[in-house]
């Protein structure tokens, strides 16, 4: 379970402080729930991924995460001059897995389908491989909640089946966070729904409700 | 399973040293030989200079054994303070893993920079010594303790530099301009015991040239060292500055690693 409390968030801009990004968030996100991320360019989704992933801080409000909570995949991650290989190895070493470190390196190598580009330079992959590569990665280790941000709906159709397929293989162990702009790709991977509108978060328990709330604030 | 917090700080020290490890000595073709090449060939062309100059020796002792050990102490002191300056700006991409501080790359660079060096050092005092020359400290005690106090400084001075660069943009240039006279300010290439009374004293302010001679008085223990010189002044500045730099990261650590 992941709790967020009355976040406010807002960037420093070359003219002082910029307007606020999150303001009052309150959210509960439980456990073993896919949850899609919906709202406007700049409606400050990933701002909310990484505040959630830990690795960007508020201005004001907590976090508090009840479970082992992934990276969030897809906000960079990767060292472009090593290959894919070296960067898994660093990633499972960070994560305390020295001693298993060849299967965890076997199963990405399987689960990415990267072939002999897993010993090529990352800055050689297609926007699509080093999807797969991060999307992968983080698959190698048994988090509860996993953040994806246009990671997983990313890689061609039938990554993404598989992407989504791996999701519902362990759709009673672990949750996701996800956000992506195609509809298609979120409905098929989550259930629930977070809609961002006017730096405030709206829950939906069906992901199709919150698509019908961001469609009403669109102009016709 | 929740691992420890010194656990996640262990695992996370290994992965980058083995990480920088693999950039600094593969980066680029050939990136180890110029590691080994820069000290190289600034020793061949000082010693070629003197040679010139016809000097045998400085402070009673051999001068070329003189100038490598004085320009290894240097490197040592200038490639760590600036490994660290940047270690946190080269590593950006990987404080997406909420486990990696802005700490912890520096810390496995300064490492990392040490134990190259001891090979580098190795090498190139083992080479001199087969060519005929006496290399080995007389003072194999005095020598680790001024070197460790060198380390324990450019790191200090890496750690303070980084949060400065970070928060001023511009004393990238400062700093930069201040690198190129330490290099002739500390003694290196020439004796701070030459230098006439009151402008001495002003050089012996800063701590490097402090450490450089006190290495020098460790390999050659009949060495004719400036006056003045202190062990305690070069730990005073190196542990001080390293706290310095613990506070900054403590009280920075957010705009560190924010964009």
């Amino acid at each position: 379970m992941i709790i967020v409390e009355d976040l406010h968030k807002r960037y420093k801009t070359e003219h002082g402080p910029g307007k606020w990004v999150l303001q009052g968030v309150n959210l509960t996100i439980p456990r073993n729930v896919n949850v899609g991320l919906i709202g406007a360019n700049g409606a400050g989704k990933s701002t909310l991924l990484s505040i959630i992933g830990g690795i960007d801080h508020p201005n004001k409000g907590r976090v508090e995460r009840r479970c082992r909570l992934s990276w969030p995949m897809g906000q960079g991650g990767l060292e472009p001059t090593l290959t894919g290989r070296q960067n898994a190895k660093f990633v499972c070493r960070v994560h305390g897995h020295q001693e298993d470190l060849a299967d965890r390196l076997a199963f990405v190598l399987d689960f990415s389908e990267l072939g002999e580009a897993f010993d090529e330079p990352v800055n050689t992959y297609s926007s699509g491989m080093r999807s797969r590569l991060q999307f992968a990665l983080s698959l190698a280790f048994d988090f509860d909640t996993y953040i994806s941000d246009e990671v997983t709906a990313a890689g061609d159709a039938a990554f993404r089946k598989k992407a989504a397929a791996a999701f519902q293989a362990m759709t009673n162990r672990a949750g996701l966070i996800m956000v992506a702009h195609d509809e298609g790709a979120l409905k098929q991977f989550c259930q629930a729904g977070i809609f961002l509108y006017q730096a405030k978060a709206l829950w939906f328990d069906d992901i199709g409700e919150a698509f019908k709330a961001y469609k009403d604030t669109m102009p016709t | 399973m929740i691992r420890n917090p010194l656990s996640v700080s262990f695992s996370v020290w290994r992965a980058i040293f083995l990480r920088e490890a693999l950039d600094r000595l593969f980066d680029m073709r050939g990136a180890w030989f110029w590691l080994l090449a820069e000290p190289v060939l600034h020793i061949g062309f000082m010693a070629f200079v003197f040679s010139i100059m016809r000097v045998r020796t400085v402070g009673n002792v051999d001068v070329f054994v003189w100038i490598m050990v004085g320009m290894l102490a240097f490197f040592l002191f200038r490639r760590i303070a600036v490994q660290v300056s940047y270690a946190v700006d080269c590593n950006r991409p990987l404080f997406t893993y909420r486990q990696v501080k802005p700490f912890d790359p520096a810390i496995a660079r300064a490492v990392l920079e040490a134990f190259l060096m001891a090979i580098i050092s190795t090498f190139i005092l083992g080479t001199a010594a087969l060519l005929g020359h006496d290399t080995f400290p007389g003072d194999s005690l005095l020598v680790m303790q001024a070197v460790f106090g060198l380390w324990l400084f450019g790191f200090g001075y890496g750690l303070v530099a980084s949060v400065l660069m970070e928060l001023v943009a511009e004393m990238e240039h400062v700093l930069k301009i201040l690198m190129l006279p330490l290099y002739l300010i500390s003694g290196v290439i020439w004796p701070l015991s030459a230098v006439p009374h009151p402008y001495r004293d002003i050089l012996m302010i800063n701590p490097i040239a402090h450490g450089l001679e006190l290495v020098r008085l460790g390999f050659f223990p009949d060495y004719h060292t400036v006056s003045g010189l202190s062990m305690q002044y070069l730990y005073a500045w190196a542990v001080i500055s390293v706290f310095l730099g613990l506070l900054l990261y403590r009280r920075f650590a957010l705009q560190l690693v924010m964009r």
